[in-house]
């Protein structure tokens, strides 16, 4: 497996230029200026905190000064409960499901090791997504929803929010954006002077 | 555009405006006929309108909540429906292989799944003229199937990294390739009565959207022509509902518009919204279905994906992402199953990446993260493949409401042995290609892609909806024209196949009209 590092601000420094295209800059501006959410319109405080630790385990940015909001995101589409047009049937609609399937970690979390998960070191905190992901956690609410499913949803939001935020972008060297003038170069090896390379090559 | 008054008894209203609808709508409305065709979505303008960005592009995408049912429920929303004046052709990868004649045999072949009640020589002629029409950037001379009467209208588009690396490893492997058919623009292109379009630049999220209408959506290509010839297309107009006469013809198509009911008198409809939406619409209605066979056998192709990381820099969002071709497996020698199926390398957008590798091999954490830091190494190899109908595979109304107040639809689907056989031939060769590439951390995803069946085509009435023109056994103005009325899957992507259908039912009503 590759581990590529690119320099930071690769995307940002492209956006304001020719190889970008006004609607494709104003969407990416868009991202990296919102603000991040302190008070969730979809979630209640208490589970919003608990996703923010979640998101941690699920996608870490410790080295970020600032952070893709991925709470903030989260809770913003849920609330505007713009769907993906489809969901598996054993599970109830989106609003339903993420209400449910946060309850259900904190119950997994209790019964567990008896702490609610924002307490819980990190270890711990990777053994109840663990239990979840595999479908092994303990939990009422789990009978009511499958937990894998909840949580391949809960991870498959949190990652679409996260690398279409130029900030993940940069992190993996991806200038997709940078097309308003197409590609020229797009063989094997062959990289424009406007895409980044990575530093430890 | 000309516009029609909803008082006016036009004398076709056509229903969807993707592969099924547009090329039959600019055939009727160039022979004369009034019509006005009805679509969901919005009319977009490309070049203003689309960003390349794949969660704002969302909105190419059918994004009414479907309810996925079966062992292996099908992930709908991006990649399989699509909404807008052009359809699923706004997000389709313009992958046009044409089906091989043996595909329209299978049941006398194998013993299994079904026959076609038309072969490839009724679509042969639509092949052609779609494809010098649409200007298919291709080889010219191409290796598997039936020889083509003419050549491909453009040369083949350049191959990208993921392209170049599975000739690399189908090479070594002796397996036979070509660079893809692919309905966009290797140079400016002019179509008679549309003018000059022009050629791709090689931006990689065709299934974003194309900004410049160097892939032939049909919003580019058959929409113009039909306005061009007269025809008028009502955008965010979504069709509930058949008004029937007393002959049990339909005598007018409702639609809302704007969230308000309006009503097109009509002489024909001809349904065109694809395999979900068709028999949904069929299906509440209550009509064209004293066979009991709308919304049965259900196909998807068989789609299995293996992804693999190389030492190579590849940047997978550049370059048409289906670049090359293999018809080798189609029927393979050592096959124990029916059929059949091809290869293609894929490129693929970040976030569509980022989301299956979250889903099928539920990485979270640094092991996400590390695995995303290899995107730009990253290349993948796709099949496309037979899938058999089956009872148990079909799509039902759910209880549940969406927003206009109609039911769901729940659809049910698993793969059987034949499916499994064909993906374990299928995963072993796709490793071998990538290994002899020099692939690491190879992995597979195995899914299912398109949505096929539904509204079967066939002779016999207790076991069709429509016959071989797509006309409904149960309403005699009724056509239906889409993938819905596929009898099998075929071992090829499915776009062409439903313009070409579209053509020739198209056609196949001008015909009986003349001699009418």
């Amino acid at each position: 497996m590759r581990n590529d590092f690119y320099p930071p601000g690769s995307v940002r420094a492209l956006l304001n230029t020719d190889s970008v295209t006004p609607q494709t800059r104003d969407i990416l501006n868009g991202r990296l200026q919102k603000k991040e959410i302190i008070n969730p319109c979809f979630f209640n405080k208490e589970m919003f905190v608990t996703l923010r630790h979640i998101c941690e385990r699920l996608i870490p940015q410790p080295n970020r000064l600032h952070k893709v909001d991925l709470p903030g995101f989260l809770d913003e589409m849920l609330f505007k409960g713009e769907g993906n047009g489809w969901r598996y049937n054993q599970m109830p609609p989106d609003n339903e499901a993420f209400i449910k399937g946060m309850q259900g970690i904190e119950e997994t979390s209790k019964l567990m090791f008896d702490a609610p998960f924002i307490l819980l070191d990190i270890t711990n905190q990777d053994k109840v997504l663990h239990s979840i992901q595999k479908d092994l956690a303990p939990g009422k609410t789990w009978q009511t929803i499958p937990s894998n499913l909840f949580f391949e949803e809960l991870l498959a939001q949190l990652v679409e929010i996260y690398y279409s935020h130029p900030q993940a972008k940069e992190e993996i060297g991806e200038v997709a954006m940078a097309d308003a003038n197409g590609w020229q170069k797009i063989g094997l090896n062959e990289l424009e002077p406007r895409e980044p390379k990575a530093l430890n090559k | 555009m000309k516009l029609y008054s909803e008082n006016e008894i036009v004398d076709a209203v056509v229903i969807g405006t993707g592969a099924g609808g547009a090329p039959l709508l600019s055939r009727l409305a160039k022979a004369g006929l009034k019509v006005v065709a009805l679509e969901a979505g919005e009319h977009w303008e490309p070049s203003k309108d689309f960003a390349t960005d794949e969660v704002s592009q969302a909105k190419l995408f059918w994004t009414d909540e479907r309810l996925s049912a079966g062992e292996d429920p099908l992930h709908f929303g991006n990649n399989n429906s699509g909404i807008g004046v052009g359809g699923s052709t706004l997000h389709y990868t313009a992958y046009v292989p044409r089906p091989q004649p043996d595909d329209f045999h299978l049941y006398s072949d194998f013993g299994v799944g079904v026959n076609w009640p038309i072969g490839y020589n009724d679509l042969e002629k639509y092949f052609d003229e779609i494809e010098q029409f649409l200007g298919v950037s291709g080889p010219a001379d191409y290796l598997w199937g039936a020889k083509h009467k003419s050549s491909y209208p453009l040369p083949p588009l350049p191959l990208n990294g993921a392209a170049q690396l599975m000739k690399r490893g189908c090479d070594k492997l002796n397996i036979k390739t070509s660079p893809a058919a692919n309905a966009a623009l290797s140079a400016p292109y002019f179509q008679k009565d549309i003018g000059w379009r022009a050629a791709c630049t090689n931006r990689g999220f065709c299934q974003a959207g194309c900004t410049i209408g160097a892939k032939a959506n049909m919003d580019v290509t058959y929409i113009p022509l039909a306005v061009y010839h007269g025809s008028e297309v009502r955008s965010k107009s979504f069709v509930t509902e058949f008004e029937l006469n007393n002959s049990d013809n339909i005598s007018a198509v409702v639609y809302s518009f704007n969230g308000k009911m309006q009503r097109q008198k009509c002489k024909n409809v001809f349904l065109c919204a694809g395999a979900i939406e068709t028999p949904r619409l069929l299906l509440i209605n209550n009509i064209a279905n004293s066979s009991g066979e709308v919304g049965k056998n259900f196909m998807a192709h068989t789609g299995m994906q293996v992804w693999g990381q190389f030492e190579e820099d590849i940047r997978p969002y550049k370059g048409i992402p289906g670049g090359l071709i293999s018809e080798d497996t189609h029927r393979p020698k050592d096959a124990d199953f029916a059929g059949g199926y091809l290869l293609q390398s894929i490129g693929v957008m970040p976030v569509t990446y980022a989301s299956q590798v979250a889903r099928a091999r539920g990485l979270w954490g640094e092991a996400l993260l590390q695995c995303m830091r290899g995107y730009n190494h990253t290349a993948g190899i796709n099949i496309l493949g037979d899938c058999l109908p089956y009872p148990n595979n079909y799509l039902e109304l759910s209880d549940e409401m969406d927003s206009r107040g109609l039911p769901k639809p729940r659809i049910y689907f698993s793969i059987e042995e034949n499916e499994r056989r064909l993906n374990i031939h299928a995963e072993k060769i796709l490793r071998e290609i990538w290994s002899a590439a020099g692939a690491d951390d190879i992995w597979s995803y195995n899914r299912n892609a398109h949505t096929i069946g539904t509204c079967r085509m066939g002779n016999d009435q207790q076991k069709a909806v429509v016959n071989s023109e797509g006309k409904s056994f149960d309403i005699p103005n009724l056509f239906i024209a889409d993938n819905s009325v596929f009898p099998s899957a075929l071992s090829a992507n499915p776009a062409l196949t439903i313009m070409a259908l579209s053509l020739r039912i198209a056609d196949c009503f001008l015909d009986k009209m003349k001699h009418r």
